[in-house]
């Protein structure tokens, strides 16, 4: 899973970073609205947190536009005036949830867990594919209640296979999920990511398709 | 007069003081025009009665027996019908060796009457005037003169009823009286209209003034004449500063929140950090950035709405509000699918004041029914006699009776398992009473949780 933080205050977006990439999400940050609209319209993110206070575009501005250009990504806001003036402004621009400064971690972390499985309309903070969980809450992944000890690359990727079950997915956009904007991308390591988890996980429940990408088989 | 009611209305105090003057006017030219009428009068009726004299004397002559003879008498036809009004008499007056003789010569008019006129004694050619008794007791105006002829002196003398000259005054004051009161009359009449008609601009702008308070206007509009169109705009500008003063006042709240609000964000992620779970300063700093963001909180929602409460012409219309409310609430709460059902308000209700302040007090409401309720809010807009009602209504467990007087506490959380700050009933209660409105928690028919929220209405 790819978020995308834009936030204007360096510690906070950190923090934020920080936060976000201890339950095994992959973070981008934009310090500014005009680089967070870049981003957010150009890059396949699960979902952004969104100040709604940014220098040069403000944040209401940004999702509007995001929002008019089609895109429907969970967006969750942060605001600090704390009125409802503003909630009211952002749930009409098209966030799906807003959060007040000051925040819990914990709880910005719950709202963006609950958003994302919403987007892939899951009902449970478990997600649940033949013999294999994966509590979103605690990013721990187990067969038959067995937990699975996976780096979290290799987390990224079951994780990112278990939101969407049944579908194809492409290596291509493997790789966009799980690794930042600015990270060297190598496509080829996606394959090694997958042939490790096969060894973790039951035989057969990965399926490749052949020159399309992978498959989290539902069936068994 | 009623002074108070002299001292608090502009109309009676142009009208008294019109009407003043009308009167005071209108007495003195009666008066003036009458006087000089009546001199004027007076001066033609002595003038004619000298004339009478002179023609008199002129024909007076002795005759051999020295016995005073008008050679030929006056021809006014009123000198021979008798007691006709007018009349003349010569007397003798008592000289070396003679009586003084009553009346030696008179006009027939004067039939068998004689005139007294005092015992004076004019210089020869000197003209006295006397008002006598003559016949029948009317009064009389007489002019009298001495002729000397050789050693004989002879007393002439012309009278004439002064009602000759009274009844045409008398006369003549009766219309000039009339013709003043009509215009009198006429004047306040006049003086009224303009009054009306002046100070009616005064009432168009209190019933501009009147929008401005009830909300139906932000500004006094309409055009005014140019004497008070200097008022109404500086008026309006006051009520634009005013505005302005509270939406900057507002800003720089939320200026501060968000810059204070970061901050405190940072800080208290930085106490929450997982390997800090057990170090006591990083307890100690959440602890006190929890308190410093209530307070803040509290502190700058009372501020904002104490800045707009005072500013009138304000006006939210309340239904668009809850709508937005529920459009957050149902996006937020989008997988607990709780049913929100607004009443139709048929009367579209307004409230009388800022509408982020009805929206705070309504979010704060609908955020804490939507936090409880199970899977169904009802809100209900109801009108009653110069206020509305919202009542919001959840089937949650709601708050049992003795603890409602407690949640309304600042600060105080039902329950401190659900997020939230504690403060949202406090800051709706505190507002609504700003408003003079009130904030009243009951049991709902729904089972939870009824607060019904009293604001005044446009």
């Amino acid at each position: 899973m790819r978020i995308l933080v834009v936030e204007d205050d360096l510690t906070l977006a950190a923090q934020l970073v920080e936060g976000i990439q201890s339950v095994g999400y992959v973070v981008d940050v934009a310090h500014n609205g005009v680089d967070g609209h870049f981003m957010g319209e150009t890059e396949p993110y699960d979902a952004i947190v969104l100040d709604i206070g940014l220098p040069q575009m403000d944040g209401i501005t940004v999702l509007k536009k995001w929002r008019a250009a089609g895109r429907t990504l969970p967006v969750l806001i942060l605001t600090a005036r704390d009125t409802w003036r503003e909630k009211v402004a952002g749930i009409d621009a098209g966030a799906d949830d807003y959060l007040t400064k000051p925040f819990h971690m914990e709880e910005l972390l719950a709202r963006l867990r609950a958003l994302i499985r919403r987007a892939g309309g899951h009902a449970s903070t478990e997600l649940v594919c033949g013999p294999l969980t994966l509590d979103t809450r605690s990013s721990r992944a187990s067969v038959d209640g067995t937990a699975l000890t996976l780096t979290s690359h290799e987390y990224r990727v079951l994780a990112y296979l278990m939101h969407h079950p049944g579908e194809i997915v492409s290596r291509a956009e493997l790789t966009e999920h799980i690794y930042a904007q600015d990270f060297d991308r190598d496509s080829n390591t996606v394959e090694v990511f997958i042939a490790r988890l096969r060894k973790k996980l039951p035989p057969g429940l990965i399926e490749t398709v052949r020159g399309l990408g992978y498959r989290l088989s539902k069936a068994q | 007069m009623n002074l108070a009611l002299f001292r608090n209305s502009l109309r009676i105090r142009l009208l008294v003081g019109t009407l003043f003057w009308i009167v005071i006017s209108i007495l003195v030219a009666g008066w003036g025009l009458g006087q000089l009428f009546h001199e004027h009068v007076e001066a033609q009726f002595d003038a004619e009665l000298k004339n009478h004299l002179d023609q008199l004397t002129a024909q007076l002559i002795l005759d051999e027996q020295n016995q005073a003879q008008v050679r030929l008498l006056p021809s006014d036809p009123r000198l021979n019908k008798p007691l006709s009004g007018l009349y003349w008499q010569i007397d003798r007056i008592a000289a070396a060796g003679e009586h003084p003789v009553k009346a030696v010569l008179r006009s027939r008019s004067l039939w068998d009457e004689k005139l007294t006129v005092p015992a004076d004694a004019p210089a020869d050619g000197e003209i006295h005037q006397h008002r006598i008794e003559g016949p029948q007791g009317v009064a009389l105006r007489v002019v009298e003169r001495t002729v000397t002829i050789d050693t004989h002196s002879l007393r002439l003398m012309v009278a004439a009823n002064e009602s000759l000259m009274t009844g045409p005054i008398a006369d003549f004051k009766g219309h000039l009286w009339l013709a003043l009161g009509i215009l009198g009359m006429g004047l306040t009449l006049a003086a009224s209209m303009q009054v009306f008609v002046g100070l009616a601009p005064l009432r168009s702008m209190q019933d501009a003034l009147g929008r401005v308070r009830q909300g139906d206007a932000r500004n006094m509009e309409g055009t005014f004449p140019n004497e008070i169109m200097p008022l109404v705009s500086e008026f309006n500008t006051v009520l634009a500063q005013n505005a302005a003063v509270v939406e900057r006042a507002r800003t720089q709240a939320g200026n501060l929140a968000h810059a204070l609000k970061t901050p405190l964000s940072v800080l208290a992620n930085a106490a929450h950090a997982p390997e800090k779970r057990d170090d006591d300063l990083a307890r100690l700093v959440a602890s006190q950035v929890d308190t410093v963001r209530k307070q803040v909180d509290y502190h700058l929602s009372r501020a904002q709405a104490a800045a707009s409460v005072q500013i009138p012409g304000m006006r939210t219309a309340v239904e668009p509000v809850i709508r937005g409310l529920v459009r957050v609430m149902q996006r937020v709460h989008a997988e607990r699918q709780i049913e929100f059902v607004l009443l139709p308000d048929p009367a579209n209700l307004a409230f009388r004041g800022e509408e982020q302040d009805l929206q705070e007090m309504l979010g704060n409401l609908i955020d804490n029914a939507s936090k409880w309720a199970r899977s169904r809010i009802e809100i209900q807009v109801s009108d009653e006699p110069g206020k509305l009602r919202v009542r919001i209504d959840d089937d949650g467990k709601g708050i049992a009776e003795t603890e409602r007087d407690h949640v309304l506490k600042r600060g105080v959380r039902a329950d401190e398992q659900v997020p939230g700050t504690g403060l949202g009933l406090a800051i709706t209660a505190d507002l609504a009473r700003m408003y003079g409105g009130d904030l009243v928690l009951a049991k709902s028919s729904l089972g939870g949780l009824q607060a019904s929220l009293i604001l005044p209405a446009v």
